[in-house]
């Protein structure tokens, strides 16, 4: 083999109408390398991606293999040549067995549309499996599997013996701490066979622990590319955010500096030079956003046994959630409560009851069994009840939950003050008010939008959901319940929406945090992170508990 | 370029092409293009008669469209506007003909032909919100059901005293609504009725609702994202029965003009399928109110003047393929719209990513 990359773009350049996604960017992959493409929410990664995979055109340049220029037809084009991807949002049909699954990805070969040939297919995939030491039960329906085993059936999809250059899209999102070190051990396997790797994150520890080099991209262009070994978080996070940026400051804040320094809740316990080296030292093989500081103080000291009933924001007693026709409950006992200037984390796996916990703390779900309080009262199990009690709610998802998308940035914050005698006279809405409103919280909010009339569609990711978390925040919420905030969001972004998290903690709201996030939740935890398992709490821990002692309580394993 | 200019320009060139297409239709057909366009536009706008029966045929149209506009507004498909409006109509003609106050008895046909509309309406929203019917499906079957209800009354309890033809009586004098431009000096009376001055208040007041109070706020956010809407508080049942209930009764109010203002009385084929067009009429106006009213003149003026293209050598039937060949223009201009849209979100979502 030549010494050129496996797989190769130069300065190619892809435009869209007049904007352009990707201005004369250089990448490559070579052979056994494991190559990592960082950079925030449209700053062109997936544009890129699709390039090397043949889903589009570029506007100018050229990608080669081996050195020599290569057009892609189509993606089948791609694949044939020996470039596999692994979607972040699994592309499994769930109601088919896995060896189906593979079957309808697997090449066109002869026989024609009437051919079945599921046993080649798996034999096959048997030998790639057996190759990685997995264990995949080919005959089950793939819906109903683990996320962890949907992925490897996702790699199993992706790859074929010729599979030269392997694309992973933020692999990583949907799995258990426990998972991930297990997909980046066959990551590395991968790269040991000979086939290059492109891993798309914007997680900076997973970049710096698994990657041999890095490239980052910003706003369509290449800001940095090195070896990976030669930098750290912070050159990284400045790459891709930009120098002087705020967000660049933020970001160091929230992933290099233990979290309870936000300067909106100071602690008066700074960290030692001890604790913020250990932060930036890492394991190898078990990639850990740095968390917060070990010894973090329990805020005040009080203890939860200190306060009376009625001191608590919001209150849940043996709360349940079954359906009629279901043995397993999706909610089992749930009790918790939280404090006035509290950030109470739960964490837990994707779909372990977190969606259903939110449905009743937003009053659309009433529950099966158990009581849900505010304050003193106990709100009717309907959103406007609760809304009327001083909860508010950032839901998981923004575009179905959060924002009604066609309606205007005015409209959607309407939907937070439509009954508010302010903007109301009778049955009139008062939309010069509610666009005044609109405009102050646009600013106070940083809403990057051409104008309050713009309709939220139009705004990136990132701003909706300043939409949603300004209509929530602006109303002086006694109780703000957040589904995974920051899901889908730049770093920027992110760091964004934990300080206005504390923002709301500090000015005296109770915060229950949602998310599958785990470093989220340790960050942002004031004092207790529950961890959902299936419906049940299996455990309450502090926010510096070790994480192998939750890995486990989100893998189901009670404290002993 | 501009996206309102943009829009504007495709809609032009998509409206282009479906006249080429019709042209085309009409050249095979044997005749002659332009003298159809002519001999249309002269049905349509040539003489204060026809000019009048042009708005006469566009009132059903504007009520009936802005029944389906707010429907389409909460992203209800309610296309049973036909059904509505035929009992509507069968509700009119039985308080028409009933005996009542005279001086009461218009507002009480008219009121009575909004609230069968509604009822009608009520039956595919109980279906919806409590059973999970669809309410394409239901109000479609609906209108098949209202005009075999049609067919029994007129044959039945509404069928004229005589009861010799199928066809009620006709309703009491005072139950019709007055006629704008009877016979002056030597101009010929036109049908011309009050009808339209009450859908004109109408248009109004729903483009009001739909703007600037709570509850048309609530219709269009339950349409726009019904699980943020249901989030912030509003509920998407009562939304769903309130908006059937009003398309409903704006349909039914359609029926109860038509025949207080124009019929006076019901016959076997009562509609002529004034709720389907009002389908095309909203789609036409991209469901906002004033431009219904455009839209519904466009469709009126091209029933009006159907019969007179008869004289250019071609048959009325070349109307509805008119239609059909604007409903395609239609969706060929919102499809265009979409994919040139589509690049604009990525440059949106791009730029201050």
């Amino acid at each position: 083999m030549s010494d050129a990359p496996v797989l190769e773009a130069r300065k190619i350049t892809r435009r869209f109408g007049s904007f352009t996604a990707l201005d004369e960017v250089d990448f490559s992959v070579g052979e056994g390398e494991i190559v990592a493409l960082l950079g925030e929410n449209g700053a062109g990664k997936s544009t890129l991606m699709n390039l090397l995979s043949g889903l589009v055109a570029p506007t100018d340049g050229a990608i080669r293999m081996d050195g020599k220029p290569v057009r892609f037809a189509s993606p089948t084009d791609a694949t044939a040549r020996g470039i596999g991807m692994v979607h972040q949002h699994f592309l499994l049909v769930p109601t088919v067995s896995v060896a189906e699954n593979l079957l309808l990805s697997a090449s066109r070969r002869a026989g024609g549309a009437f051919s079945y040939p599921v046993d080649a297919v798996v034999k096959e995939a048997k030998i790639l499996a057996g190759r990685l030491g997995w264990t995949i039960p080919w005959n089950q329906l793939a819906g109903d599997l683990p996320v962890g085993t949907q992925q490897r059936v996702e790699i199993l999809k992706a790859l074929r013996g010729q599979t030269r250059v392997l694309i992973f899209d933020e692999p990583t999102a949907v799995l258990t701490p426990t998972e991930t070190p297990e997909l980046f051990a066959t990551i590395r396997r991968l790269a040991t066979e000979g086939r290059g790797i492109v891993f798309i994150s914007h997680k900076l520890d997973e970049v710096l622990s698994l990657s041999e080099r890095v490239t980052v991209l910003r706003r369509g262009k290449v800001v940095f590319e090195g070896a990976t070994a030669k930098v750290n978080e912070a050159i990284l996070a400045e790459a891709m955010v930009g120098k002087d940026s705020e967000a660049a400051g933020l970001l160091r804040a929230t992933t290099s500096l233990s979290p309870r320094e936000s300067p909106l809740s100071p602690s008066p316990f700074p960290p030692s030079e001890g604790e913020k080296g250990e932060s930036v030292t890492r394991d190898d093989s078990l990639p850990v956003t740095p968390s917060g500081s070990p010894f973090s103080p329990s805020e005040g000291g009080k203890g939860l046994g200190d306060r009376g009933d009625d001191s608590y924001a919001l209150q849940l007693t043996n709360v349940s959630l079954r359906h009629a026709n279901s043995s397993r409950p999706l909610l089992d006992d749930v009790s918790f409560a939280v404090a006035p200037g509290e950030i109470y984390g739960v964490a837990g796996v994707d779909g372990n009851g977190q969606e259903e916990l939110a449905a009743i703390l937003s009053g659309l779900v009433r529950p099966t069994g158990g009581t849900v309080r505010v304050g003193k009262v106990e709100p009717a199990p309907y959103a406007d009840s609760f809304r009327r009690a001083g909860v508010v709610v950032i839901p998981a998802d923004r575009q179905a939950r959060g924002l009604a998308m066609p309606l205007s940035i005015t409209e959607n914050i309407a939907l937070g003050a439509y009954d508010d005698p302010k903007y109301r006279r009778g049955p009139v809405l008062l939309w010069g008010a509610l666009r005044e409103r609109a405009d102050a919280l646009i600013r106070g909010f940083d809403i990057r939008a051409t104008g309050a009339g713009s309709p939220v569609r139009d705004l990136s990711g990132g701003n909706q959901q300043k939409v949603v978390i300004a209509r929530a925040l602006s109303s002086d919420p006694k109780v703000v319940i957040a589904v995974n905030p920051t899901r889908g969001l730049d770093v920027g972004a992110i760091a964004y929406v934990h300080n206005s998290l504390r923002r709301a903690q500090a000015a005296g709201a109770a915060v229950v945090l949602i998310s599958t996030e785990l470093s989220e939740v340790l960050t942002l935890a004031t004092r207790t992170v529950a961890v959902l398992y299936e419906g049940r709490f299996t455990g309450t821990v502090a926010p510096d508990a070790p994480r192998e002692q939750i890995g486990l309580l989100m893998g189901g394993k009670s404290h002993e | 370029m501009n996206k309102t200019v943009r829009d504007g320009l495709l809609f032009l060139l998509c409206f282009a092409c479906g006249t080429l297409i019709l042209a085309g239709i009409v050249r095979a057909a044997g005749a002659s293009p332009v003298a159809v366009a002519a001999a249309l536009y002269k049905g349509a706008f040539g003489s204060r008669y026809n000019l009048a029966e042009t708005v006469i045929q566009a009132t059903p149209l504007l009520l009936a469209g802005l029944s389906v506009a707010l429907s389409f507004q909460c992203r209800l498909f309610n296309i049973g506007a036909e059904g509505q409006l035929v009992v509507g109509a069968m509700a009119a003609v039985a308080v028409g003909t009933g005996s009542f106050p005279p001086s009461v008895q218009l507002l009480l046909c008219l009121v009575a032909g909004a609230g069968a509309g509604a009822l009608w309406a009520g039956i595919a929203a109980a279906l919806k919100v409590y059973r999970g019917v669809q309410e394409v499906l239901s109000t479609l079957l609906l209108n098949f059901v209202a005009v075999q209800l049609l067919a029994y009354a007129v044959r039945g309890p509404l069928q004229e005293t005589e009861k010799y033809l199928v066809q009620s009586d006709r309703i009491a004098i005072p139950a019709r609504l007055l006629l704008l431009l009877p016979a002056s000096g030597d101009m010929p009376a036109t049908r011309l009725h009050a009808g339209v001055i009450i859908a004109l208040v109408v248009t109004l007041f729903v483009w009001v609702y739909l703007r600037f109070t709570a509850g048309g706020f609530a219709l269009r956010a339950v349409g726009a994202g019904a699980g943020a809407a249901e989030l912030a508080g509003i509920s998407v049942r009562k939304t769903l029965i309130k908006t059937f209930l009003l398309s409903g009764a704006l349909a039914g109010l359609a029926g109860a003009i038509q025949v207080c203002g124009v019929t006076y009385f019901l016959g076997d084929r009562f509609s002529g399928g004034y709720g389907y067009t009002a389908i095309a009429v909203a789609l036409l106006a991209h469901q906002s109110p004033g431009w219904i009213v455009v839209s519904a003149l466009f469709f009126g003026a091209l029933t009006a003047g159907s019969s007179s293209v008869q004289t250019a050598g071609v048959s009325p039937v070349v109307i509805q393929v008119m239609q059909a060949v604007v409903l395609l223009g239609l969706l060929a201009f919102g499809y265009l719209r979409g994919r040139t849209s589509g690049s604009n979100v990525v440059k949106a979502g791009g730029a201050d990513a």
